[in-house]
């Protein structure tokens, strides 16, 4: 199946093929393209719905992590034995929420998706970032990831949490 | 969610949850003279006379109601409307009048919601063709809301929500499938999408797994303005498709103004244009049971 895309708003106008390969690309960088990816687009309304149920925080955000493995530590690959196993999980952007913040600090939106998508993905693969030590882990890799992704697409992203993002 | 949640109920509903609420008024207005009534025997020599045959005591026999009854095999009377009229057609014309009454009341407006993207509507029948030119591109959409609001599964109340359930009135939406042609100047044939509303997201959603708003099934190239689908044109099937082809489609149809702003603007034409068409009918059918 490789990436799931739906796109379940009708808020913000989305490049479905330029996110689906920015996605692709994110996964080659991590070696888990084997790994199924659901990318679900909502607006505002959606993800703080899904923030207040699973986070109990009643309010829109940018990126909400669903891992399949939920006990992955950080950096280790997912031990998947059976099909049905190579699966990361899904990931919910919210593009409206990301449209508002780039409007304030005038980035580029899909730019900021990819950005926000490669968050994402680390809390699928086990990343955290409730104490300084995660923090750091998390920026690191986040750091590498977009590095390599800028040197392969030529872009200029820089890692979500330098923006110092509580959330997600 | 909340769209899944509103279309738990059966279509079916519509006719039986409205009627008896409003059907008194409706009696009353149909007890006036009508056409077999039995007060008009006096101005109907014919049937009166069918009257005399049918009574087994005489015409001022208190039983004479009941010989017009379906017990005795005599389902209807003549009028000289040349069909047949019996008690049940008379139910009948009051539930039509009432239910009538009813969608009247319930229809948000009599002019159907126009789409946002300077969108044409051309009607013909229960057939829309929304068409709109650009940069040389001409973008047709046709649909048919026959058949376009999805079979629902009467979901299981849960306790304690029963009474709930039946204060909210089901709200019926028209999803139907629609043909996207794009016609590009000087091109012999258009590229079509055959597209549609996929089930999960407009019925039956449980959980997280929902689909996009829209879908397409289907791509081909059809002869420009051609009415019959070319079977032999080859045809994309989206079911098996590269997913990244699938999303440069759909990135394409959102630049020629087809995208989820559209699909929900489609659903809202849809269902008033459905529900108009609904009207329509039930005056009709009213009618023809009045023989008016």
């Amino acid at each position: 199946m490789g990436i799931v895309l739906r796109n379940l708003q009708n808020v913000v106008p989305l490049r479905r093929a330029r996110l689906r390969k920015d996605v692709e690309t994110l996964r080659h960088i991590l070696g888990v393209q084997k790994f199924d990816l659901g990318i679900i687009c909502v607006d505002n309304r959606k993800i703080q719905n899904l923030n207040r149920i699973y986070r109990k925080k009643n309010a829109p955000t940018d990126v909400l992590s669903f891992p399949f493995y939920e006990d992955l530590r950080p950096g280790k690959m997912p031990c998947a034995l059976h099909r049905d196993e190579f699966n990361l999980g899904d990931i919910f952007l919210g593009v409206e929420y990301v449209m508002q913040q780039c409007r304030e600090t005038s980035c580029d939106f899909h730019g900021t998706l990819t950005v926000v998508a490669a968050h994402g993905i680390c809390h699928l693969l086990g990343y955290r970032h409730e104490t300084e030590e995660e923090w750091n882990e998390l920026f690191q890799r986040e750091s590498y990831i977009l590095t390599e992704f800028n040197r392969l697409t030529g872009s200029h992203l820089e890692p979500l949490t330098k923006r110092c993002t509580q959330d997600s | 969610m909340l769209k899944s949640l509103s279309r738990a109920v059966s279509v079916a509903a519509r006719l039986s949850t409205k009627a008896p609420a409003a059907a008194p008024t409706a009696r009353a207005a149909l007890a006036s003279p009508a056409l077999c009534a039995p007060s008009s025997a006096s101005t109907r020599p014919f049937t009166r006379s069918i009257w005399m045959l049918c009574s087994s005591n005489g015409a001022t026999s208190g039983s004479r109601p009941k010989l017009l009854s379906t017990e005795r095999g005599l389902p209807a009377v003549p009028c000289g409307c040349g069909g047949l009229h019996t008690e049940g057609d008379k139910a009948f014309a009051e539930f039509l009048s009432d239910e009538i009454k009813e969608e009247k009341k319930i229809q948000k407006s009599a002019t159907l919601p126009k789409m946002s993207g300077g969108w044409e509507l051309k009607l013909n029948g229960t057939e829309a063709k929304l068409i709109r030119s650009l940069s040389g591109e001409r973008v047709t959409i046709t649909f048919n809301i026959n058949n376009s609001i999805p079979p629902t599964l009467e979901e299981e109340e849960e306790p304690g929500h029963g009474q709930k359930a039946e204060e909210k009135e089901p709200e019926i939406v028209s999803t139907p499938n629609f043909v996207v042609e794009v016609l590009k100047q000087g091109a012999k044939n258009a590229l079509v999408f055959d597209c549609h509303f996929p089930e999960d997201e407009i019925g039956h959603g449980k959980g997280q797994e929902e689909s996009d708003i829209f879908a397409i099934q289907e791509v081909s190239f059809q002869p420009e303005g051609d009415e019959d689908w070319k079977e032999t044109s080859y045809t994309l099937n989206t079911d098996s498709l590269d997913w990244a082809l699938y999303d440069h489609f759909m990135d394409f149809l959102a630049d020629r103004g087809v995208d989820n702003t559209f699909a929900n603007e489609l659903i809202e034409l849809s269902t008033a244009l459905e529900h108009k068409e609904y009207i329509q009918f039930l005056e009709d059918l009213s009618s023809y049971i009045k023989c008016n």
